[in-house]
């Protein structure tokens, strides 16, 4: 019993001195990045060896690659989760299925990028480019989407399922009518965690989509987002001005994710209260 | 009371697995009749129902032998229209099961799955199917709202409109007042009621009073097996079967 309680208090400890340290970074960002705040920052082109660069198209990539991985790896994991959790029946093969998306999810992003850099460049001579990273963003995100597809389709009671067949609806029509409507506000809070993920991806990115620092933009062109733009910055930058770029870049990284965690957080929880009604929420009279 | 078969079992026997559920059940429903089904709890009553709309494949491991005729149609063949089938032959549930959307949404489910889009229609629909469960008077302008802000009591009226939105031939209620309290529950009751005649209504319930009020004919199943089925009030004066007496005055005591 004291055993446990010791255990306890570790962990109780152990928490706060994460936590702490956290904070502790945190606000040494904020102080760095906060002290020599520049809005052009959001605008500029960034500089190679002198100050004053920004990171507007760093901003743009994060974005575009971001959203567009989203984009391709949302309706593909789900359509895969779909079928694994309403189509087939359960069976030994599905399980192992399952199993594999589940392990394909712990990969670490370094190896995923690895495997793109083989196939799509080594193998395809796909360009170093903003293209490829995209493409293998979505690989390194589908997984994920299976998994919290799966997720959020299990919450979705079978009574709901059966009320849907027995009013005549086809599997097909009580997957879309019914099982998406009722999982969507899980869907979307996950998908802004899966958003923010993504934005924080550098490793797979160095592999695939290169460094960029000059004023050229396009699909089939090297371009980093602000998290690998962060890592080159404070590692290899020559610009004077680099420790305080790097916090600033920090910061906005931070602002970015926590924005779409929050937002998407919001919009799930409207999602929520329209369907829940008025119990938690105002209830409109108007027909 | 008509004399035209709408609903025929023959028998029709339910395997979960290696468990059996239902022996080797016959049945006749005439048209616009209601059938209540009694028996112990577990004794297939809700199995039986969802061979009607075929919802019983969807249990793993369900295997289920016999015939099932609606109308003239055999509709356990392997190329039934099942979700045609579910179509004619609406069912409400035990537990309400409000959809998470607005009440108006709920009712045209339905109706839309089925092609309804023009919005003078539905709500056309959604009007008189909340009329014929009773609920119109209750929930007028505040059709937006969500479904399941209702009342135990009105979610199950709500289920019932939801079914009569997609005119069904036979309804299937499977102790739809279990969940209620009296007050709610003498409500669907009168519902039922109402339906005789115009529907085929087969109604599953733990509460024999309601079987004698609601029902022209009453079936006693136990153990899977149909014991007697017959005209409710001569069930409730004077069963032939011992066990059927057994249950019933086991019940009312
Ligand atoms: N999905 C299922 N899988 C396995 N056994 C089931 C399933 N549904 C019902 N049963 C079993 O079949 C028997 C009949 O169940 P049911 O039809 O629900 O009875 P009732 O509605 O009369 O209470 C019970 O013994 C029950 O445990
Ligand atoms: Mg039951």
């Amino acid at each position: 019993m004291s055993r446990g309680r010791t255990l306890h208090q570790i962990a109780a400890v152990a928490t706060l001195v994460a936590v702490a340290a956290l904070c502790w970074v945190l606000i040494a960002l904020a102080r760095d990045g906060l002290e020599h705040w520049h809005w052009w920052l959001l605008w500029r082109y960034p500089r190679e060896i002198q100050a004053g660069g920004g990171v507007g198209p760093e901003i743009v990539n994060t974005m575009t690659m971001v959203s567009l991985a989203e984009g391709f790896s949302l309706p593909l994991g789900w359509c895969a989760a779909v079928w694994l959790s309403e189509y087939v029946r359960p069976s030994p093969t599905v399980r192992w299925l399952e199993r594999l998306f589940i392990g394909l999810q712990s990969i670490p992003a370094i190896v995923v990028g690895l495997v793109a850099f083989q196939v799509l460049i080594g193998a395809l001579h796909w360009p170093l480019s903003v293209g490829t990273g995209t493409v293998a963003l979505a690989i390194l995100n589908l997984p994920q989407v299976v998994v919290f597809s799966r997720q959020a389709m299990a919450g979705v009671p079978q009574s709901l399922r059966e009320g849907s067949l027995a009013l005549g609806a086809t599997p097909f029509q009580t997957v879309w009518t019914m099982v998406l409507p009722a999982s969507l506000a899980s869907l979307v809070d996950q998908m802004g965690l899966s958003w923010a993920r993504l934005a924080g991806e550098a490793a797979l990115l160095i592999f695939t989509a290169g460094l960029n620092v000059g004023p050229h933009w396009g699909w089939f062109q090297p371009g980093e987002t602000l998290a690998v733009h962060l890592w080159s910055v404070r590692t290899e930058g020559l610009m004077p001005d680099r420790a305080s770029l790097a916090a600033e870049t920090g910061i906005l990284l931070i602002a970015m994710t926590a924005l779409a965690i929050v937002a998407a957080k919001l919009l799930s929880n409207r999602i929520t209260r329209r369907q829940r009604g008025p119990g938690r929420g105002r209830g409109g009279d108007r027909e | 009371m008509s004399t035209t078969t709408k609903l025929r079992l023959e028998g029709v026997s339910v395997w979960y697995g290696a468990q059996m559920a239902l022996r080797d059940i016959s049945l006749q429903v005439p048209q616009g009749v209601v059938l209540a089904l009694i028996g112990p709890s577990g004794c297939g009553k809700s199995t039986l129902l969802r061979v009607v709309n075929r919802l019983v494949e969807r249990s793993p491991g369900a295997k289920v032998q016999g015939r099932v005729w609606l109308d003239n149609e055999d509709i356990l063949r392997r190329d039934m229209d099942v979700a045609q089938l579910r179509r004619r032959v609406g069912m409400i549930f035990q537990r309400p099961t409000p959809f998470p959307f607005s009440i108006f949404d709920n009712v045209a489910y339905g109706p839309r799955l089925h092609g309804v889009k023009d919005p003078v229609g539905l709500r056309r629909v959604v009007e008189d199917s909340l009329k014929q469960a009773a609920l119109w008077d209750e929930v007028r302008g505040k059709l937006r709202r969500p479904a399941s802000g209702l009342s135990g009591g009105q979610q199950q009226r709500l289920a019932l409109a939801r079914a009569l939105a997609v005119d069904p031939e036979v309804i299937l209620l499977d102790e739809p007042t279990s969940a209620l309290d009296p007050g709610a529950a003498a409500r669907i009751e009168e519902l039922v009621v109402k339906l005789k005649g115009r529907y085929t209504v087969v109604i599953v319930t733990h509460n024999l009073q309601q079987a004698a009020r609601v029902s022209d004919l009453t079936g006693f199943i136990q153990a899977g097996a149909l014991i007697e089925l017959g005209e409710t009030s001569l069930i409730f004066t004077a069963p032939r079967d011992q066990r059927t007496e057994a249950y019933l005055t086991g019940q009312l005591e």
